[in-house]
């Protein structure tokens, strides 16, 4: 079986976000990015078929510039095979152009199956994987938490609200991780080392924009100061009316 | 119970020799390297980028050894998350490995433009001449974490393996040779039980292996207490607390202050550096001889930032980061009599290559890393890393300008062990003597050896916007260490009352805390600083990434 | 001038309630563009279009048939797409549903898509703010092509009683889409877990003001009288007295609820960079000075062991009323 597994790099969930002086991206300097921890589970569920398969190729696929080769690095560390990083400046988010620029890569590849985190850390678009389906005419299930494969046939769970879809599709398919689906494994000191020696190729693309601008990025409002209701037990009425009428929440 | 003092030693469990030096033999499955450095901080990664070097420039005279492994193993889960430092660095080494950059080309922040040293009483800020020791002209102020991500760029780039996140557990040793370490297994849960995470320890064997683990660095410890390895005075020890700030006003020069909020009986001082003219970065560091069992570095630093020295420069602004660490202070003759041994080296921080006086360390740490290249690949051409060939690490050294500034400055400090005002005095004398005062060396006693007067402890309440908890200075520390983790400190049992609350007080994390007269631990706080080590319970390596996460302390 | 396309949702062949925020979302966009709004409904034979009219729909387009049931992404999409026709704006709820299909809408139509959408104006281009890195940060962005694909999450648009026509118009439904390679063959209950803290609506957390195992209690009955999640601090996981998989933090679990009530809990920062993506907070404390009161939005100074199950008779007679 012939695995694609597309990643992104991103800040740490836990950097802090801190606007440039353009006012439309952040500063750099002083946070860590790395692989996107959706992604990771895509990278676990496609080193898993191989496992389960006793063969096979896992391709990491990124986009993006020279600097995305340390989180491809990673994905190949954890057992990936080989990467293609498509090399091309992205600026704002357009999962649209993203995602043609990646259908064409993955036409060329001939993939059984095509893994992606379900969004990216970053922009939260939660949109490349469905839609390359889409542009590819492949069948695909996103934010699956649990995958079964066989015989070119698989089936994939999807938590909906108050409950879980359940989809058959054939493959070539493109799915989605969420997660749940698996638990990620730490790179190993073997596959560190030998993650330097497996082939990274690099092919230049041109996005085709599909006429969307970010044009500022600002700080999210700052929470209103609460109020203290009152003291004690005697207090709780005016709460209730409080977050009945006012907050709606009741 | 009621006690008057305390002696730390008392109440401290010996260093866990049996776990800390590995004798059995090695896994299969083990990985082979030509060279490994254990320690990803300006020390190892200096070394590992030379040595590269040496290697490669051998390699195009012909003749060479052709591809060689190096590796640096750090515990942090990236490079430069457990690194800290105040700190104002000496390019001097950056010369000698990157001779064609300019230094606008090196990860440095402002050069140093000014300073001003003060005495400080509660309210008022006295300006001092500044020792010629402290004079930082050419000197840069600078992110430690920015420093070691861009050296571990550069070594990555010569070749250097750097695996982030494996800590070495335990030195493997045959006979009296060092032959490598064993990592720590991740994954474990509280009580030891794999989890679905585990990795199980592995095996790096190398021909050469570079102790760089920093201040208080256990494998170091090991070997030296193994191999009877002594210096003329055991290594003393300061704690520093530090923050980093986003200020409103800018701050052009650096500042360094003495005094309060500090008894007498302590020495240690504060500092404030511009790393950007609006980010600063402002500690206070604590010898760990301190007298008193209520002296308690993070909470004086939170006092400290109500002075008005420092307030003016922080209202309004942001903490950004905050972190602790440990400093060897004992200087000269703390450095221990041999630094290299069968199969082995030890750099930096861990030998002690600290000057107090001038409050620096890392350009000799990272110039120890130079010599050690040179001798491990030396070791490598002959095929033989055997002590008397390692013993070249030793004898560059010695020569080397590191030993010689250590030695103008060897009682500086020491001076000060009998309280603050006697030791300026002589520290003094010293300075205008260089060095020749008092001729012959202060006598020092371990940290642990010095017994603290028990001192009820005044409450502190942190407004939290100026001044922080400690929970919270955790938070900020970046620390994000799971909850069932194994606990990697080892207290004696049932310690009283009084030494949980001079633990409480000594660790700046809050990893200690009293509740119902008892010790309680939460080791998911730690932050590596070691000065638990230094006074109190053992600390041992734990799963990598644990820890603090700073990223431009 | 170009309608805008609502896609609606419907469970069982009844319109989901989101579904009118999207329609009042529809509408308010229409209304600054002066267009109508198409609204698409995709469900089973039978399915009740009542009443979408009053949210602002001007026609209602149903594709009805049993194949339709459930959620069929591929179908659903070409359906969507070929509805859409020359619609300026396609808009969808943020659902599991809409996160799925707006993307494939926007593909097949080759238009640009975003997700999360918290506001939206123009009368030409259009422009939106949405959250990026994690709420860390909100992006305005311009969108200069049409037609565009918007998904907005729910209870971000209030539905507003708008007063149109909603006339009902059918449209074919394809036999199937060629070739029909995934389907969806049932919906499955969830397993009857205790509801999970990160997934809860209302949050009901526990801290060190609770002195004594069994007085967790409080906490336990007020989450059940308001059918929410228990959480718990650090300091109480640490005792023993809850599992790890309920703790709210830094090291825990981060949660986002409607509704979040800390009892007991001083509010240390690890705890409040796990909870203070609520919605509204709540806390019960009897220091006031603690940290939680600061991004509390409201606060009772008091004993949790007094306040709490008083706040629990309180909400019981509320459901019951």
């Amino acid at each position: 079986m012939k695995i694609a597994v597309c990643v992104k790099r991103v800040p740490d969930t836990e950097a802090r976000i801190k606007v440039g002086g353009d006012g439309k991206s952040i500063e750099e300097s002083g946070v860590k990015f790395v692989l996107n921890p959706f992604d990771e589970y895509a990278v676990e569920e496609a080193l898993k078929l191989k496992e389960a398969a006793g063969g096979g190729e896992i391709v990491v696929i990124s986009l993006g510039t020279d600097a995305n080769q340390e989180t491809m690095r990673t994905a190949l560390a954890m057992g990936a095979d080989k990467g293609i990083l498509l090399k091309a400046e992205v600026t704002a988010p357009d999962s649209l152009a993203v995602a043609k620029a990646l259908a064409a890569e993955l036409k060329a590849g001939e993939y059984d199956l095509v893994l992606f985190g379900k969004l990216a850390v970053d922009d939260g678009c939660h949109a490349v994987g469905p839609m390359v389906a889409e542009l590819m005419e492949l069948p695909c299930v996103s934010s699956i938490s649990s995958l079964e494969i066989a015989d070119g046939k698989g089936t994939a769970e999807r938590e909906i609200e108050g409950g879980i879809e359940v989809v058959e599709f054939s493959l070539p398919a493109i799915l989605t991780t969420e997660k749940g689906l698996n638990e990620p494994r730490y790179p190993a000191l073997k596959g560190i080392m030998m993650a330097k020696k497996k082939p990274l190729e690099t092919k230049e693309v041109t996005l085709e924009g599909s006429g969307v601008e970010l044009t500022a990025l600002a700080y999210p409002p700052e929470r209103k100061e609460g109020r203290i209701v009152g003291e004690g037990p005697d207090a709780v009425p005016a709460l209730v009316d409080a977050l009945k009428n006012e907050a709606k929440v009741l | 119970m009621t006690r008057k003092s305390i002696t730390p030693a008392e109440f401290q469990q010996s260093l866990p020799q049996d776990a800390l030096i590995d004798s059995s033999p090695p896994d299969e499955e083990r990985i082979d390297m030509d060279a490994l450095f254990v320690g990803g901080g300006p020390a190892g990664l200096a070394g590992a980028l030379m040595l590269a070097r040496l290697i490669q420039e051998d390699n195009e005279k012909g003749d060479g050894l052709g591809e060689v492994s190096i590796g640096v193993l750090e515990k942090a889960g990236a490079l430069g998350e457990h690194s800290l430092s105040g700190a104002v660095v000496n390019p001097r080494p950056f010369r000698t490995l990157f001779p064609d950059l300019k230094d606008d080309d090196l990860p440095f922040g402002m050069p140093v433009t000014g300073e001003s040293v003060y005495m400080l009483r509660k309210k008022r800020a006295i300006r001092i001449p500044t020792p010629p020791s402290m004079k930082n002209h050419g000197n840069y102020v600078v992110s430690v974490c920015e420093l070691v991500r861009w050296l571990g760029e550069k070594a990555e780039e010569a070749g250097v393996d750097v695996f982030a996140g494996f800590p070495a557990g335990s030195l493997r040793v045959e006979g009296e040779k060092v032959v490598g370490i064993k990592t720590v297994a991740t994954g474990l849960d509280r009580d030891g039980n794999p989890g679905s995470n585990h990795m199980p320890a592995s095996d790096i064997l190398a021909k050469v292996t570079a102790l760089a683990e920093g201040s208080r660095g256990m494998l170091a410890l090991a070997y030296m207490d193994w191999q009877r390895i002594k210096a003329e005075n055991p290594q003393i020890y300061a704690l520093g607390v530090k923050e980093l700030w986003e200020t409103k006003k800018p701050l052009d020069k650096v500042i360094h202050s003495m005094g309060w909020p500090l008894p007498n009986s302590a020495f240690g001082g504060s500092f404030m550096y511009p790393l950007e003219s609006n980010v600063v970065s402002l500690g206070l560091v604590v010898g760990l001889d301190y007298r008193e069992t209520n002296i308690d570095v993070h909470e004086m630093l939170q006092e400290m930032k109500l002075h008005p020295l420092f307030k003016p420069y922080l209202d309004g602004g942001e903490m950004i980061e905050w972190g602790a660490k440990t400093i060897p202070e004992g200087g000269y003759y703390s450095v221990p009599s041999r630094r290299s041994g069968h199969g082995v080296v030890i750099l930096g921080d861990s030998v002690g290559l600290v000057d107090v006086p001038s409050l620096k360390g890392v350009h000799y740490a990272m110039q120890s890393g130079i010599y050690a290249a040179q001798a491990i690949f030396g070791a490598l051409k002959a095929d033989d890393a055997s002590a008397r060939v390692l013993h070249k690490y030793d004898r560059l050294l010695d020569d080397s300008y590191i030993i010689k500034d250590l030695h103008r400055t060897r009682n500086v400090r020491l001076a000060f062990n009998k309280g603050f005002y006697r030791g300026s005095i002589k520290a003094g004398l010293m300075t205008m003597t260089g060095g020749r005062f008092p001729g012959k060396k202060i006598k020092m006693e371990p940290d642990a050896d010095v017994s603290k007067k028990v001192v009820k402890s005044k409450s502190f309440a942190p407004d939290g916007t100026l001044t922080i908890s400690k929970v919270d200075a955790v938070y900020k520390s970046g620390n994000i260490t799971r909850d069932d983790i194994p606990c990697h400190l080892i207290p004696q049992e049932d310690v009283d009352a009084e030494v949980a609350e001079f633990y409480s007080h000594l660790c700046p994390a809050a990893v200690y805390e009293v509740e119902d007269g008892k010790l309680t631990i939460n080791p998911p706080n730690c932050v590596d600083c070691k000065a638990t080590d230094v006074l109190g319970p053992r600390w041992t390596p734990r799963e990598g990434g644990a820890g603090p996460a700073y990223k431009r302390m | 001038m170009a309608a805008i396309l609502a896609v609606l949702e419907q469970r069982n062949g009844e319109v989901k309630r989101v579904s009118h925020e999207v329609l009042s979302a529809a509408r308010s966009l229409a209304d600054g563009m002066g267009v109508e709004v198409h609204a698409l409904v995709i469900g089973p034979g039978g399915t009740n279009v009542d009443g979408l009219g009053a949210f602002g729909a001007d026609k209602v387009l149903v594709a009805a048939d049993d194949s339709l049931q459930l959620y069929q992404a591929h179908r659903y999409a070409y359906i969507a797409a070929s509805a859409a026709g020359d619609c300026s704006a396609v808009l969808i709820a943020g659902t599991s549903m809409g996160r799925d299909l707006g993307p494939r809408i926007a593909a097949r139509m080759g238009a640009p898509y975003f997700n999360d959408v918290k506001s939206l104006e123009g009368s030409g281009e259009i422009s939106i703010t949405r959250p990026m890195y994690s709420g860390k940060a909100i992006a305005t962005v311009k969108i200069t092509a049409s037609p565009c694909v918007l998904s907005v999450p729910p209870n971000a648009f209030a539905p507003v009683e708008a007063g149109k026509a909603g006339a009902v118009e059918e449209v074919a439904v394809p036999e199937a889409v060629e070739p029909a390679r995934a389907t969806t063959v049932n919906v499955k209950e969830p397993e009857t877990a205790v509801l999970d803290v990160s997934e809860s609506a209302i949050v009901v957390s526990g801290g060190r003001g609770i002195k004594e195992e069994s007085d967790f209690k409080v906490v336990e009955e007020l989450a059940a009288a308001l059918n929410g999640a228990v959480g718990a601090s650090r300091a109480v996981v640490d005792n023993g007295w809850r599992s790890h998989s309920e703790q709210v933090g830094q090291t825990g679990k981060t949660v986002s609820p409607n509704l979040y009530i800390a009892l007991g809990i001083s509010g240390a920062i690890q705890h409040l960079a796990g909870m203070r993506g609520s919605k509204v907070i709540v806390a019960v404390n009897k220091d006031p000075d603690a940290p939680i009161f600061k991004v509390a939005d409201y606060g009772i100074v008091g004993d949790v062991m007094e306040v709490a199950p008083r706040l629990t008779e309180e909400v019981k007679k509320l459901s019951e009323g």
